[in-house]
């Protein structure tokens, strides 16, 4: 604990030189756990003020005098908040728009921000649409693209079929499977029905 | 009975402007030429806003503040945070000025009156190039004001919609007249 040892003996030079005697730093002479606590305390302050001359107290009195509102510090804890206040200047209550011109303007006002408002969104949803439409368009020609690969690969694969009949050679055999297909399809349909009682 | 301040003004102008065109100018414009022409005003008793005729106004002024029901047409309701709730008393003058259309088939006049959203199977006709988020004036086939709104999807989007999609979500409707009896003019 070395910081506070320095400062009880810086405390007890301040108080000989003050020459206060009824002062608390003065009094408490002895190591008394209890009076060191109450030291920590109130120290600082009366640190500073202990330390200078009664002329010096004088003067920093005549400094109190200030208000708060002269010094300009932010009021904290009021009723009202801060932002609320009302600036100082203007003239207390509602004003009114009640005459022609200022009504007018007013309206002129609303109506150009509203115009505004509304072309905006409208060109918005144009714009908006447009990438829309464009989008569609693509999916659709991308759509296409597919669809015609995908025939290409089953017309692809059709030919290449038929060549391999073709090299296998023989119509006869070619006829002799085309029957055997059709009669292995015809035998097959009476093996699919089901009959009901 | 007093008139409206510059902030009241202005949230009642920009809410009656979400409904109506540039013919809103014409809400507020003297009657003639002459010098001293009788003009519509608005006018706050209580919380409420009427668009009234300034001589009828000047007139309410010889009416105590308890026996003054009301004046002219009671366009809304300042609500307490500062802004302002439109009531279906101001249709006819929304009608007279409104910018954007939907016309309601007849299959669709009490779903909406009895407090619905308008839906795509019952729009009967839309105004063209109408954008998402504005307000709408609501009409039966026969040209007759129901209510109003604010449109759900831009006139493009909702020609997509499927039938049970929201075109409109409903503001107000003429069905108030009996369900608000009560609070509609006082309370």
């Amino acid at each position: 604990m070395p910081p506070s040892r320095t400062k009880t003996i810086k405390n007890k030079h301040a108080a000989n030189k003050s020459g206060i005697k009824s002062s608390k730093q003065s009094k408490s002479g002895p190591p008394d756990g209890v009076a060191k606590t109450k030291r920590k305390g109130p120290a600082p302050p009366s640190k500073e003020v202990k330390g200078k001359s009664a002329a010096d107290l004088l003067k920093k009195k005549k400094k109190k005098v200030y208000t708060e509102k002269e010094l300009g510090i932010p009021q904290l804890n009021m009723v009202t908040p801060i932002g609320v206040t009302k600036p100082k200047g203007k003239k207390k209550g509602k004003v009114f728009v009640d005459d022609k011109e200022s009504m007018s303007t007013m309206l002129a006002l609303v109506q150009a921000d509203k115009k505004g408002e509304i072309e905006s969104k409208m060109i918005k949803a144009r714009q908006m649409e447009e990438i829309r439409e464009a989008r569609k368009l693509e999916a659709e020609k991308k759509g296409e693209e597919r669809k015609a690969k995908l025939d290409e690969t089953k017309e692809s694969l059709r030919k290449k079929r038929k060549r391999t009949h073709v090299s296998e050679g023989e119509s006869e055999e070619k006829g002799l499977i085309k029957d055997a297909s059709t009669t292995g399809t015809k035998a097959a349909r009476p093996k699919k029905r089901v009959a009901f009682a | 009975m007093r008139a409206l301040t510059e902030e009241e003004m202005s949230t009642v102008l920009k809410k009656l402007a979400n409904y109506t065109g540039d013919s809103l100018k014409e809400l507020i414009a003297p009657l003639d030429d002459s010098e001293n022409a009788d003009r519509y005003v608005f006018r706050v008793v209580k919380d409420r806003v009427y668009y009234v005729l300034l001589s009828i106004a000047n007139l309410a002024t010889s009416v105590a503040r308890d026996n003054l029901a009301s004046l002219g047409v009671c366009l809304g309701k300042l609500t307490k945070t500062g802004k302002f709730r439109l009531h279906i008393t101001s249709l006819p003058i929304l009608a007279a000025h409104a910018r954007y259309k939907i016309w309601i088939k007849p299959n669709g006049e009490m779903s909406f009156l009895f407090g619905g959203n308008v839906l795509k199977a019952h729009v009967g006709r839309q105004t063209e190039d109408c954008p998402e988020h504005v307000g709408v004036v609501v009409y039966n086939m026969a040209d007759c004001p129901l209510g109003f709104g604010v449109t759900a999807r831009s006139t493009a989007e909702a020609r997509r919609l499927d039938p049970t999609g929201i075109v409109c979500f409903r503001q107000a409707d003429c069905g108030e007249y009996l369900r608000d009896e009560d609070t509609l003019f006082a309370g």
